[in-house]
């Protein structure tokens, strides 16, 4: 028995090793530049982290076709692909996985767990990291900290994405410019949210924006519901309670479906759905399932410039490769990634050295993206891009439009939403 | 035994000499979950009592370290004792009901579960813990923050958590504890019958076992750097713990061990090769399937199959 | 949907986690019977009964059968393979949007002053009573009913009086699995659903199952009604995102003071 057992475990063990260090043989002489690119593909979040993936593709066969890094010889970009699961652990494994497979920067990556996940192995490995999407603010300010602290010689964890805090400020900034440019006061805003750590990064974002700013409309209620909810009707009979001219609801997909009929059912009597943040709101199904109710809806989302004609572009291609969707925050960010990450590439002094990258990331001022910016990308001191902001939508005849800032504005708001 | 277990540990200490970090890493995630299987094999196999809520320990664990470290500046080598003590303290409390009240086999799990689920809920709605954004932790990659530059140190701490579960579940296994134990798993009243005093047993496994999850914690936040209430307190993390010691065979030493060495790998492995196919999820119906087969045909789990065909 | 859970768990004791998976494969069924034959769920969820019916079956002979005699937990596992195979492969097929089936019921609304009363709501509330009563008819009247509760009380008494036990637990594993499928096409017009959504239904419904009593049909509903009602006081009284808190304390106690649940036998 003891023969046996000792055989039977280092067979275990050996074959466990010879399964881990197996398939991953390393290429000499990269011809390409590979990019660790990691989203949750499957899993609860694999609907956004699917489209992050298309969008990083696509810059990528972009960058490609027009000749690759062109100071570095027409270095092409390869991605190398990684999927979160949206678990934390996974973010740190398919972090170290895409660098021993060759990948000399990262990003990523959707949620902010597997997010701060990844920020380790950046800092750990030197790996430039550039955060795609993820809106918790410690993710970029803690590396920041660290390195301010000396504990950390450089950062290398850079975000190009609205962050938690800067999502409330403009949030309540467009409320208060739109409220006064349609010549109305709303006084009561009731503020509803999925309890996840997306919708309260975003409804604290919101409350604290509106403290600092104190902008003559009140938060009357603030009433969360558990995500994914079986039922809101009782949250809603909650807000009908307090009397609100305004609804603020800060929604996923499914939480969506749930609360906007609520809301007519209920037949609350406001001025309109004006929300701080919902993402997904604005997709073809959504509006399919939710028609009317999604009408005149209006959200403060990050959005792509459709005013620049390669953005319609890019659009309608993404709207081909993926089955009819929205070319929209998730695909627009991944695909601004990859082209800011190709910007610094061509300016970095040399690219085997990662901290050249990252002198070229902190030195980057890059004006071609996609999105709606609030100028040209640029990295502060705690690595985030204080001009990615976010654009007041609305659903008009069944269709996404910007409405505010007036910069941005595709078409004139309507508000208060007509009475039906 | 002896002589094997030496000379396995003796291999995995030279491993890293040998390996790239990306392997390091997954062997860090297999003693990890070898040692949070070994700890919960303590009360789940060798006493018989299923806890599915074992991720709550795990959580408690790491949320009581990581806010010392960021709101105090204790360090997590000693916060990591304080979420051990206060995962203790959840294992006492539910361990009493459970037992106290007579809960087994189902009824016992779903206590386990809900205990979970309360505490999910509540840390994702006070906001002093983060709330369900959860607690972001600085990587300085400083010693003292149980933070490390180098994945070697992440290795050997994973493997000493690993060697730790193993050596105080062998202690028990040796010492006339064990032999109550499994007399409770196997007939309880039988036991007691025999004078053995269940309760305070099963109550020992049980703080033991929710203790050493607890010191787990610390790992997950010091290595994982965020915590957030939905992955920490979630069933799904529970599922994980027990899964690996029941594919290996519950209630052995071997078994949380080889399960681990099973399992991790393999879910590394059909997420790698199927998750590029563009086909999302396939990797994970894959991994269901191997589920099911391994149930099906290694019904007692895969060490006590293998010990029995190499007794022939 | 927690009346199939009882009766599977009830007969068997095989404690299926794959039952919120069922209920989403059954919602799934019901969305491409609207989509593409144009059939109303609230017809068409006869059609996902009688399919959750077949797999159930196929599942119990196929899969449960042959580890009836293992270690309880091993049967927890293979659920757990079960579950997550049903949710990727519904991942595979419909991909990750959620989705709602639109009913012309699903968006009637009745207003009787201040009050409101949702027709969706009340309808499947009425279906749901006449399922319950239905199976019980058939669980009290009939030959296989009896054969199903004998099987249950006693495999073994079962077996030597003559009883296919394997058949009366395909049967029965196979009409909880029908009444989940008809649960699931009747709440697809009022729940958006997506492949992920089938763990949150399975938890609620054995927190149904343990409050209102294992085995016991009058004990699911009244356990389901309980639970709507404790996580509607709870939104009320205490902040909507603790609710949940209501139901899981309500479990606890449940347990600690009346394991076997309120209708419950209590089953050793």
């Amino acid at each position: 028995m003891p023969h046996t057992t000792r055989r039977t475990f280092l067979r275990a063990t050996l074959a466990g090793a010879a399964v881990v260090a197996a398939p991953l043989p390393l290429r000499a002489q990269p011809k390409t530049f590979k990019i660790g690119v990691i989203h949750p593909v499957t899993g609860p979040l694999a609907e956004p982290g699917q489209a992050c993936r298309l969008g990083a593709q696509m810059a990528a066969d972009a960058v490609n076709a027009a000749g690759g890094i062109r100071s570095k010889g027409g270095l092409q970009l390869e991605l190398v692909l990684g999927d979160t699961q949206t678990k934390p652990e996974n973010g740190r494994v398919e972090a170290e996985r895409v660098v021993n497979q060759g990948a000399r920067m990262l990003m990523g990556s959707f949620d902010s767990g597997s997010t701060a996940a990844m920020v380790s192995v950046a800092q750990q490995k030197r790996v430039p990291f550039l955060v795609d999407i993820a809106a918790a603010d410690p993710i970029t300010a803690n590396v920041a900290k660290s390195v301010k602290d000396g504990q950390q010689k450089v950062q290398y964890v850079y975000r190009n994405f609205p962050t938690g805090s800067s999502f409330g400020r403009k949030a309540v900034q467009y409320f208060t410019e739109m409220f006064k440019e349609a010549g109305v006061s709303p006084k009561r805003v009731v503020l509803m949210y999925c309890n996840d750590l997306f919708g309260q990064s975003q409804s604290r974002g919101f409350q604290a924006a509106h403290k600092a700013a104190n902008p003559g409309w009140d938060i009357v209620e603030v009433i969360p519901w558990p995500e994914p909810p079986s039922d809101l009707s009782t949250e809603v009979s909650k807000a009908k309670a307090a009397k609100p001219d305004i609804i603020a609801p800060i929604t996923r997909p499914a939480s969506a479906q749930l609360l906007l009929p609520e809301l007519r059912k209920q037949r609350l009597d406001i001025m309109g759905v004006v929300s701080p943040g919902s993402p997904g709101l604005y997709e073809a199904g959504q509006i399919a399932a939710l028609k009317e109710d999604l009408e005149h809806v209006a959200t403060c989302v990050p959005w792509a410039n459709f005013k620049n004609p390669k953005t319609n572009a890019v659009a309608e291609d993404f709207r081909k490769r993926s089955g009819g969707k929205t070319f929209d925050t998730n695909s627009g960010y991944s695909y601004d990634g990859i082209f800011i990450i190709a910007d610094a590439l061509e300016r970095a002094a040399k690219l085997d050295d990662p901290d050249a990258i990252v002198d070229a990331m902190r030195k980057t001022s890059y004006g071609g993206g996609l999105m709606q910016y609030g100028g040209p990308v640029v990295f502060n001191e705690l690595g985030d891009n204080p001009n990615a902001i976010t654009t007041m939508i609305q659903i008009l005849g069944g269709k996404p439009v910007a409405v505010w800032p007036k910069a941005a504005a595709v078409q004139k708001f309507v508000f208060p939403r007509p009475k039906a | 035994m002896k002589w094997a277990g030496a000379l396995a540990v003796l291999g995995l200490l030279a491993l890293p000499l040998t390996l790239s970090s990306y392997a390091l890493t997954i062997f860090i995630f297999i003693f990890f979950y070898a040692f949070l299987g070994q700890a919960w094999n303590i009360v789940g196999g060798y006493a018989g009592q299923l806890s599915a809520g074992h991720a709550a320990f795990v959580g408690i664990g790491g949320y009581t370290a990581a806010m010392l470290s960021i709101e105090h500046g204790v360090t997590p080598w000693i916060g990591m004792f304080a979420g051990a003590v206060l995962a203790g303290a959840l294992g006492a409390l539910i361990g009493y009901l459970g037992f106290r009240f007579g809960l087994r086999g189902f009824y016992f799990v779903l206590l386990t579960v809900a205990f979970a689920e309360v505490c999910r809920i509540l840390v994702s709605n006070i906001d002093a813990v983060g709330g369900a954004l959860g607690l972001y932790i600085t990587f300085t990659g400083n010693p003292r923050h149980f933070q490390f530059q180098d994945q070697r140190a992440y290795y050997y701490i994973a493997l000493a958590l690993m060697l730790l579960a193993t050596g105080i579940a062998a202690l028990i296994e040796r010492r006339r504890f064990g032999i109550y134990l499994r007399a409770i798993r196997e007939d309880e009243m039988a036991a007691e019958a025999a004078g053995v005093d269940a309760f305070r047993y099963k109550m020992f496994a049980m703080i033991v076992s929710s203790s050493l999850t607890g010191l787990g914690g610390t790992f997950y936040a010091f290595y994982l750097f965020s915590l957030q209430p939905n992955t920490v307190f979630g069933i799904p993390l529970s599922v994980e713990i027990i899964i690996r010691p029941i594919i290996g065979g519950t209630g052995t030493l071997v078994g949380p061990i080889l399960g681990s060495f099973i399992l991790t790998p393999l879910g590394e492995l059909s997420r790698h090769y199927l998750g590029q196919s563009g086909l999302h999820g396939a990797h994970l119906v894959a991994y269901g399937l191997l589920l099911i087969a391994v149930v099906l045909f290694l019904p007692n789990g895969a060490y006590p199959w293998l010990r029995a065909r190499f007794r022939r | 949907m927690a009346v199939g859970l009882t009766l599977i768990f009830g007969v068997m004791r095989v404690v299926n986690f794959a039952h919120g998976d069922m209920m989403v494969w059954g919602m799934y069924l019901a969305y491409v019977l609207s989509t593409r034959a144009g059939l109303d769920p609230y017809l068409g969820f006869a059609l996902c009964a009688a399919a959750l019916f077949v797999f159930g079956a196929a599942v119990q002979r196929g899969l449960v059968d042959r580890i009836v005699d293992a270690p309880h937990e091993m049967q927890i596992l293979l659920m757990l393979g079960v579950a997550l195979v049903m949710e990727n492969v519904a991942l595979l097929v419909f991909g990750p949007e959620p989705i709602r089936v639109r009913s012309p019921l699903g968006a009637a609304t009745w207003y009787l002053g201040p009050l409101y009363v949702d027709v969706a709501r009340l309808v499947t509330f009425g279906v749901a009573i006449v399922l319950t009563a239905a199976l019980w008819v058939f669980l009290y009247r009939t030959d296989l009913g009896r054969q199903i509760r004998a099987a249950a009380d006693n495999p073994y008494g079962a077996l030597v009086i003559g009883t296919d036990v394997r058949r009366v637990y395909a049967a029965a594993f196979g009409i909880g699995a029908a009444c989940v499928g008809a649960a699931g096409a009747l709440v697809s017009p009022i729940l958006p659903f997506q492949p992920s959504t089938g763990l949150s239904l399975s938890v609620t419904s054995f927190n149904i199952v343990i409050i209102g009593g294992m085995g016991s049909l009058p004990g699911a509903f009244v356990g389901g009604v309980l639970v709507s009602v404790a996580e509607s006081l709870g939104a009320v009284f205490l902040k909507p995102s603790l609710k949940e808190l209501a139901s899981f304390s309500l479990l606890i106690l449940i347990l600690i003071v009346r394991p076997a649940g309120l209708f419950g036998r209590r089953a050793s």
